[in-house]
């Protein structure tokens, strides 16, 4: 029993097939058990969690479609923002969680391969009386490592996501530095202290125990790591607060039905929005986990915000 | 003609032997395996514990636990509800054995 105890992983050994998935659930404490809210519904976590994966399911073919209608292509921006934050130089680890689609991804890999070049063109320029033999090696050194060892892993819960982002690497070109995990933000399948940076754009709204989330973010990052954060935020200004209010019940589940042919989802999605927390709470959320130097920029009057903290 | 054929019905086979509807694979009769890069961060999400990658099942596995988490179309999944118990024997649930 007090083996048991010590390790209550140990008691998935004692159950039976079927009862992997209960048991699952009470050693992580994720069990169905407490209320929580889908949009402005009240619902358990199980059934929160279920929903939410139903949304990605069924959004994932449009979400980029959408995300460009929706926000007048401006989400594009705020990504490269992101990144542009992040700076990342050539040998960054990026876990980019809850990042389907693999725009924080391809964004980081240019990011890093243009970084890779200025260095190499620079190396070039310092080292003038070159032997062709060694520029054209320099070249294929170029060719072979173009993101110098840097490497990012995308992982998301919902297939769905995943399998569009993978196609979409495929299609674009994407390979080298990039892979894919399907896996759970609040247990993450990482060993600790492993990555330089843990970026969640897009996704930290719709996990259902944030403070398991942040706990896992700092648990895989490097001590030094840094936690970034993109996330529809709320709006201080009361005249430009209503506009958005009425754009976003009016016209996105509007858009949604028009475009995806899916109006509760983006109803979930408005809705979601509006439950998160705001800036200053979701700030303190984030030093509760242990990071450091904790930080926020608003962008477009706090329609989103990138949150920033360290593991120090 | 023939070899087709032949190649084919061997690809079924293939199919047919490495688990049939787990969804191994939507498109591709070969499993696509582990990209080898991944095994550096990869642990088990429950004990997060080192886990040994085995060619044959195409699986990630957890002996301690007795857990392996499949890999479909080349991604891992590492869901603890999607995993399959390795163990053939689990010891009987309290109570159910009781006359």
């Amino acid at each position: 029993m007090a083996a048991a105890g010590l390790c209550p992983c140990r008691a998935l050994l004692a159950c039976r097939g079927g009862a992997l998935r209960a048991l699952c659930g009470s050693v992580r404490g994720l069990a169905a058990g407490p209320e929580t809210h889908f949009g402005f519904q009240t619902v358990t976590e199980a059934e929160r969690r279920e929903k939410i994966y139903k949304v990605f399911e069924s959004v994932a073919k449009k979400y980029d479609v959408m995300n460009d209608s929706m926000t007048l292509g401006i989400h594009r921006v705020w990504k490269d923002i992101l990144v542009h934050k992040m700076n990342p130089s050539p040998g960054t680890l990026l876990l980019d969680v809850a990042g389907g689609t693999g725009d924080i991804a391809f964004r980081f890999i240019n990011y890093v391969r243009s970084i890779r070049e200025r260095q190499l063109q620079r190396k070039l320029k310092d080292h003038q009386n070159l032997s062709w033999q060694e520029i054209s090696e320099s070249y294929q050194e170029d060719k072979s490592k173009s993101l110098g060892d840097s490497q990012v892993v995308v992982c998301d819960i919902n297939k769905e996501m995943l399998k569009v982002g993978k196609q979409k690497a495929q299609h674009l070109g994407y390979s080298e530095g990039l892979s894919w995990v399907l896996g759970n933000a609040e247990e993450l399948p990482f060993d600790d202290d492993k990555f330089d940076v843990y970026t969640i754009a897009f996704g930290i709204r719709n996990v259902t125990r944030i403070d398991l989330a942040l706990e896992e973010a700092y648990r895989v990052l490097k001590p030094g790591g840094r936690f970034l954060c993109l996330e529809f935020s709320h709006v201080s200004n009361p005249l430009l607060s209503r506009l958005y209010d009425l754009y976003s019940f009016q016209v996105i589940p509007v858009l949604g039905e028009v475009i995806a042919g899916d109006w509760k989802s983006y109803q979930y999605l408005v809705e979601s929005i509006r439950r998160f927390p705001p800036q200053e709470e979701f700030k303190a959320m984030i030093e509760d986990a242990g990071f450091f130097k904790v930080d926020y920029q608003n962008l477009n009057s706090g329609i989103v915000a990138i949150h920033s903290g360290f593991k120090l | 003609m023939l070899r087709g054929s032949g190649r084919g019905a061997a690809a079924v086979l293939r199919r047919w032997a490495s688990g049939g509807g787990q969804g191994s694979g939507s498109g591709s009769a070969r499993p696509q395996p582990l990209e080898p890069s991944l095994l550096r961060f990869l642990v088990c999400p429950l004990s997060k514990r080192p886990l040994r990658y085995e060619e044959a099942t195409n699986e990630l596995i957890n002996e301690e636990l007795g857990i392996a988490y499949p890999i479909i179309d080349g991604i891992p999944n590492m869901i603890p509800e999607a995993a399959r118990m390795t163990r053939k024997n689990p010891p009987p649930a309290e109570g159910s054995k009781q006359p």
